[in-house]
């Protein structure tokens, strides 16, 4: 790329301040490149099963605890931390026995330190039927909704229901798929199924979610798979019999069933998991016209939440449902405000409440919407209520170890000296910052066609883009030719 | 005995008559919160229409089910992401005469010695099967069902014309006297009048 050769060429001196505007030329250039891989990118990915993209913590598959709770060093994208993950383990423990209700747990610790590590490790250990609701402090203030309805969803949301229902639900062997897509590449996708039992055989109409779903799920003519009408979620049972001997190179997985007898469309009882939020707002919204007139808040009434919680107590002594209480993650603690906090002292005493985590990363400060001071900015009353978690910064070791889990993350392969650069710029700088510079180096060294990230490609983008301190540094040297100058704060307040 | 716990049911239940269109419409809400809606044509008091709603367990209103009369038709474009039948598919609906229970089948466009017809006393339901394995279908007959009356297969015929099964099932007597009292009570019902009446027991 001609372009890139006279940037690359060019000398970077920070210095010179003329040079400025064509140095930031080249940052912005960088980033729109990101920014291209990302838009040129999603049509390719649209049709392939995965389609997550990579997060801050999409590297954290669990706490990496063995079966007695003794934390591993590395495991499942978790590095060190060992007092402060097992001890996230016993919570753990205590929230899939499920019998206590309304702890709280706070980690504490410095920024960059693994504490929403934690909490996402904690989240991914509970599976999927556990619910687990994350919200940030600053969520809860909204014009439309008051803090503490905001606070009680989000309670509500994080405690399940399970419950039996009976669903209609296609079970059938395929017999053909048929999809015709639009010459010009665009627009809806029509197809047909052919589904058969022993006895019958219908043809099916499909809509462009289904055919989505089916292509995902790869199925294909003599699969046995079951439709859930209602929702479109589809199964594979496994392959029928009849086809069992038309490849001879299959999966050693593949399973063979039986083609299913009767009809093809049955009731069958389900068992699935709502959350308490789901069944208010169920039984809450004004049904039919009358919805346009009654100017729905999304406020719900206490009478509503009274009788629901009524009804599954009833349930739950009939034996027709289970309850399972979940998780609620609040990050950034500290921005809640008194009020929140005396609610949060009434909410965990009922015994319809979640284990509740919160994260904070500041030492004694003023509690918002107060003039006193407390620890991590909560008042001192739920402190007491709470088991508190420290996080203590990684060690270099440490640091290293997050940094390659994040380079396999994020596919860019890095140098042995690039590694030890970067480890360096992580524990003199921050964590979150060498991490940035992963995929901007991965990118540059791709630029100049290079495999491995080297050195250089660190110092590049090193040189590139400022880490807090170096741009303070910079604000420093040169506040006279910034506006607003004149304007000064020492510190950051969050009120 | 168990006739009656029907009929107390009917009785117990609120109604709500309207006559509209020709028909003589009737609401019903049961004491366990379900709901059923029936239409009559007004001259020759056959039922056109007969279907329920319930709620689910937890407070999602249902859609209606239709046990008697033509299938409520959902606007196609509706909903175009789903999964729904093929229109060249068989079409199952229940049409009754003043004498019989009545199932007719279109689309079947098969010849009348493929199709077999029996009853299945033990799983109390009438089994539609067919030789070429293209159509199969399972149901039971409500009203028995309700009234917990036995079923026989002395009862049962059906025919084949015009690409249509129909499998026709006699009345026994209990349900003949009791269509005809339910018919009086009905008729008692003031009946609204045309226009737009507000249905109490919705």
């Amino acid at each position: 790329m001609n372009l890139y050769k006279i940037y690359s060429s060019f000398k970077l001196q920070r210095s010179k301040c003329d040079c400025f505007h064509l140095w930031s030329r080249f940052q912005i250039f960088l980033l729109v490149q990101l920014a291209q891989m990302a838009a040129t990118k999603v049509p390719e990915v649209r049709d392939i099963t995965r389609i997550e993209r990579i997060g801050a913590h999409s590297h954290i598959r669990g706490l990496g605890l063995d079966d007695a709770l003794e934390p591993r060093q590395v495991s499942q994208g978790m590095v060190g931390q060992l007092a402060s993950r097992r001890a996230a383990g016993v919570i753990l423990e205590m929230i899939k026995d499920g019998h206590i209700a309304g702890r709280a747990v706070l980690i504490a610790g410095q920024p960059g330190t693994g504490k929403t590590a934690i909490a996402m490790g904690i989240a991914q250990s509970l599976g999927p039927d556990t619910p687990f609701t994350a919200l940030a402090g600053s969520e809860i203030f909204s014009l439309e909704m008051s803090k503490t309805e905001a606070l009680s969803q989000a309670f509500r949301k994080a405690i399940g229901v399970r419950i039996k229902e009976e669903t209609e639900i296609i079970e059938g062997e395929v017999v053909e798929i048929q999809i015709d897509r639009p010459a010009t590449g665009t627009g809806a996708k029509v197809g047909k199924l052919t589904l058969k039992t022993t006895e019958m055989e219908t043809i099916y109409d499909l809509g462009n979610k289904m055919i989505d779903s089916l292509s995902k799920e790869k199925v294909q003519a003599g699969d046995v798979i079951t439709i859930d009408k209602a929702t479109g979620k589809i199964t594979k049972l496994g392959r029928s019999f009849t086809r069992a001997r038309d490849y001879d190179a299959m999966g050693a997985q593949t399973k063979f069933v039986q083609c299913p007898e009767g009809e093809l469309q049955k009731r069958k009882e389900v068992v699935h998991t709502v959350s308490l939020h789901e069944i208010d707002v169920i039984n809450s919204r004004t049904q039919g016209f009358l919805a346009l007139f009654s100017g729905d808040t999304g406020e719900i009434k206490s009478e509503v939440r009274e009788q629901i919680n009524a009804k599954v107590c009833e349930w739950r002594e009939e034996g027709k449902a289970e309850i399972i209480p979940g998780v609620l993650f609040i990050d950034e603690v500290h921005m809640l405000d008194m009020e929140c906090f005396s609610f949060l002292n009434r909410a965990l005493e009922s015994d319809l409440s979640p284990v509740l985590i919160m994260a904070t990363n500041r030492g004694i400060t003023r509690i918002r919407g107060t003039n006193y001071q407390s620890p991590h900015g909560i008042p001192i009353d739920l402190l007491d209520r709470l088991l508190i978690i420290a996080t203590s910064p990684y060690t270099e070791k440490e640091t290293r170890q997050i940094l390659k889990i994040r380079c396999e993350e994020e596919d860019v392969e890095l140098s042995e000296e690039a590694h030890t650069v970067l480890t360096r710029i992580g524990m003199e700088t921050s964590l979150r910052y060498a991490i940035q510079l992963i995929s901007t180096a991965g990118l540059v060294c791709r630029k100049r066609k290079g495999t491995e990230v080297q050195v250089e490609d660190i110092k590049r983008v090193y040189s590139l883009f400022l880490d807090e301190a170096r741009s303070s540094q910079y604000m420093k040297e040169y506040q006279d030719s910034f506006l607003f100058n004149e304007a000064q704060s020492a510190s950051m307040d969050t009120s | 005995m168990a006739v009656q716990s029907w009929i107390d049911d009917l009785k117990s239940s609120q109604k709500t008559a309207l006559i509209h269109d020709g028909k003589r419409k009737i609401h019903y809400l049961f004491t366990d919160g379900k709901e059923m809606a029936e239409e009559y044509d007004l001259k020759t008091d056959e039922l056109i229409c007969r279907k329920w709603r319930q709620k689910s367990a937890l407070g999602v209103q249902g859609v209606w089910q239709v046990e008697v009369g033509e299938p409520v038709n959902m606007p196609a474009a509706l909903d175009p992401d789903v999964i729904k039948e093929n229109c060249s598919n068989p079409l199952f609906m229940r049409k009754d005469t003043k004498n019989s229970f009545q199932w007719r089948i279109r689309n079947l466009p098969y010849p009348k010695d493929v199709f077999s017809v029996s009853v299945e006393p033990s799983e109390r339901c009438i089994i539609i099967k067919t030789t070429n394995k293209k159509y199969y279908k399972k149901f039971n007959v409500p009203d028995l069902d309700r009234n917990k009356l036995p079923l026989s297969a002395s009862a049962l015929s059906y025919t084949h014309a015009n690409n249509t099964l129909i499998v026709s099932y006699q009345k026994p007597k209990e349900i003949l006297t009791l269509e005809q009292e339910l018919l009086k009570e009905v008729k008692k019902l003031k009946g609204t009048g045309e226009g737009d009446v507000d249905c109490k027991t919705h």
